[in-house]
């Protein structure tokens, strides 16, 4: 593939039309949409997609890309959840005292839970005597069923517009009229690739434009988008409350920590996010099969939820992709002034 | 142009007329003490009359030698000039408007259709203003349009929309103009619209579509239920989704009119305004685009390393 200025247009990357897109398989649970009158799109989905001028969410510059690409947009599409929502088992923290009875032990095999103990006796029915870190899978079960609902709808679109594929795909979740509800958002824009076989599931990539493009360039097709949420609850036992507290000191710091005031590691919250990371990264890597993925971003957070109490979270998503070519080096690169 | 006084339930008739009468009169001679539509020797109806005078100032005619204004940068200024139009001058259009108040069920999600219609009509008010400016300069299009809406403390329920943009024409002579004959409007920065032209798509129109929806409230009872669980909650999935729905199917609509054949760069903005978070106004915008040429002469694309920063 020739990238030289004045190319034909052969030359330039395209979308390959020759058989090598598979079928996006995916584990993540799914969803039909809510039953309306006949269980399909909303009606006025049905209107939208049913013809007359097409839309896009690119930009111009991606459209151009798009096009060049040899592919066309076929209309803009999108799915969504709303749901009842919660980041924590309410009152886990404030009913259970730190004083656990195993009753987080309620997942599936292979959970992760981990438990500190006090190092230092009875002290006093306000002593946090026991810790425990542990998933939870209930909360990562729902996000998966919500992201997986409103991605589902966004395919079941790009499906009813005989599209190939979603490009430029973004997702995102928000709080919605008021604290205990939220929206899951998945919106993309379906394309078609006019002589390409279709596959039976419509390709899903966060890519658009010139990365897209780059992609394509570098030997690979998307297959879908890929995200998962992991979740650790963190329950601190007395060591990590003092040490969240800043009062972390002589004797009841157990020699863990530095002493006064100084900067030290809180073990139970590093254990939490190492846990969280690391249930994100081997979730999605079960996803994945032997595609890659690609274009990562993680995002990890951390709510506290009572005096010594946390959640984190950690969000991981990228482009799953499948190699078609073998990589050919890049022309050499032109330098270029830019006039601002 | 839609009467703007059909839009509440009050009775109030605050309509888009008043702002323009207001602002429009010219404050050298004495302010009409009724408003009254023959007041303004205007361009068209609701632009005022300053705006006919700075636009004759713009023009070239014997004896007077026109300039242009704009708010395109130096780099759009640039891409629009080499794509072969001339910026004739920076216009815009505004409507003051009274919203009303629509009552809703608590406990429904439901469309309030008065509301959707006057967030409309108060914005095509606008672009329509807008567009008569360009017309008058005899432009065949505006680029860079942007749609603002401020609330100002002298008018509860009250917001001023306002259309801005930049109006160009072509210099090889030929008609830009939409289906209606008018300017075509769009969204697009200069560097957007080279870009398009390149692809063999020519600009129309922007388009809308907007939806103001009332989300239910939701009962102690019904909370109760799914306390402790995340769990969908499908008749709000279903109402939020309809809404978008409905505002992109409006602006889809307008593209078919405009026979478009594409609309790009398409955004979904929700805003609540000032009706707090149970209603959320879904506007659709994009720019509708029709295909002119198969062929489109993008360069093909290089590698290159950036000798700044």
């Amino acid at each position: 593939m020739s990238l030289e200025p004045g190319g034909t247009f052969d030359e330039r990357p395209r979308w390959p039309t020759g058989p090598p897109m598979g079928p996006a398989t995916d584990t993540t649970p799914t969803g039909g949409l809510p039953t309306g009158q006949d269980g399909g799109l909303p009606e006025a989905a049905g209107r939208r997609l049913s013809g007359g001028a097409w839309s896009s969410g690119l930009s111009v510059n991606d459209f151009a890309a798009c096009l060049e690409l040899g592919m066309e947009p076929v209309g803009l599409v999108q799915g969504y959840t709303v749901m009842q929502w919660s980041w924590h088992f309410a009152g886990a923290a404030s009913t259970m005292g730190g004083y656990g009875g195993g009753w987080w032990r309620t997942g599936s095999r292979g959970q992760y839970v981990e438990e500190w103990r006090c190092p230092h006796g009875f002290v006093g029915a306000e002593h946090r005597v026991f810790g425990v870190n542990y998933e939870q899978t209930w909360l990562e079960d729902s996000w998966a069923t919500g992201w997986g609902s409103a991605r589902d709808r966004m395919v079941e679109e790009a499906g009813a517009l005989g599209a190939h594929g979603i490009i430029g795909v973004v997702d995102e979740l928000r709080p919605l009229a008021g604290s205990s509800t939220v929206e899951f958002r998945v919106s993309g824009t379906a394309v078609v690739v006019p002589g390409a076989p279709r596959p039976d599931t419509p390709f899903t990539t966060y890519l658009a434009g010139q990365r897209l493009t780059k992609l394509l360039e570098a030997g690979f097709v998307p297959v879908s988008v890929a995200a998962t949420m992991a979740s650790v609850s963190m329950i601190g036992y007395c060591i990590t409350a003092y040490q969240m507290a800043g009062t972390a000191a002589g004797n009841w710091s157990g020699g863990m920590s530095g002493g006064l005031g100084g900067v030290a590691p809180i073990a139970q919250v590093n254990r939490a996010h190492l846990a969280a990371r690391h249930l994100a990264r081997e979730r999605v890597r079960r996803q994945l099969g032997t595609d890659l993925l690609h274009g990562v971003s993680l995002q990890q957070s951390e709510r506290e939820i009572g005096e010594g109490d946390l959640t984190v979270e950690c969000m991981l998503r990228g482009n799953r992709v499948r190699r078609f070519k073998d990589f050919e080096p890049l022309p050499e690169p032109t330098p270029v002034v830019r006039l601002g | 142009m839609s009467d703007p006084g059909a839009t509440d339930d009050l009775g109030a008739d605050l309509g888009a007329d008043v702002g323009a009468d207001t602002l429009g009169a010219d404050p050298r001679t004495p302010a009409p003490t009724t408003p009254s539509h023959t007041a303004r020797p205007s361009v068209h109806e609701g632009v005022p009359a300053e705006a006919g005078h700075r636009l004759a100032e713009l023009e070239d005619r014997p004896g007077h030698k026109g300039m242009f204004t704009s708010d395109l940068s130096v780099n759009e200024f640039l891409l629009v000039k080499e794509v072969g139009f001339h910026p004739l001058g920076f216009v815009m259009g505004s409507s003051i408007y009274h919203l009303g108040i629509q009552t809703r069920r608590w406990s429904q999600s439901q469309e309030l259709s008065k509301l959707t219609e006057a967030m409309y009509d108060a914005r095509q008010l606008a672009m329509d203003r807008m567009d008569a400016e360009a017309t008058e300069l005899g432009a065949d299009g505006v680029v860079g349009v942007r749609l603002d809406v401020n609330y100002y403390e002298w008018g509860s329920d009250t917001a001023e929309f306002i259309a801005l943009g930049t109006a160009v024409k072509a210099e090889d002579g030929r008609s830009y103009r939409n289906k209606q004959g008018k300017p075509f409007t769009s969204d697009l920065s200069g560097q957007d619209f080279w870009v398009l032209m390149q692809t063999g798509h020519v600009p129309l129109g922007l388009v809308m579509g907007t939806c103001v929806y009332h989300i239910a409230h939701r009962g102690l009872g019904q909370t109760l239920r799914a306390a402790g669980r995340n769990v969908e909650l499908p008749n709000f999935t279903q109402a939020l989704y309809e809404a978008r729905e409905l505002a992109m199917t409006r602006m889809q609509d307008e593209a078919n009119e405009l026979e478009a054949s594409g609309i790009v760069g398409v955004r979904l903005e929700e805003k609540s305004h000032m009706w707090g978070d149970h209603t959320i106004e879904f506007l659709s915008l994009g720019t509708a685009v029709a295909k002119v040429k198969s062929d489109h002469t993008i360069p093909p694309p290089r590698t290159i390393i950036s000798l700044d920063g």
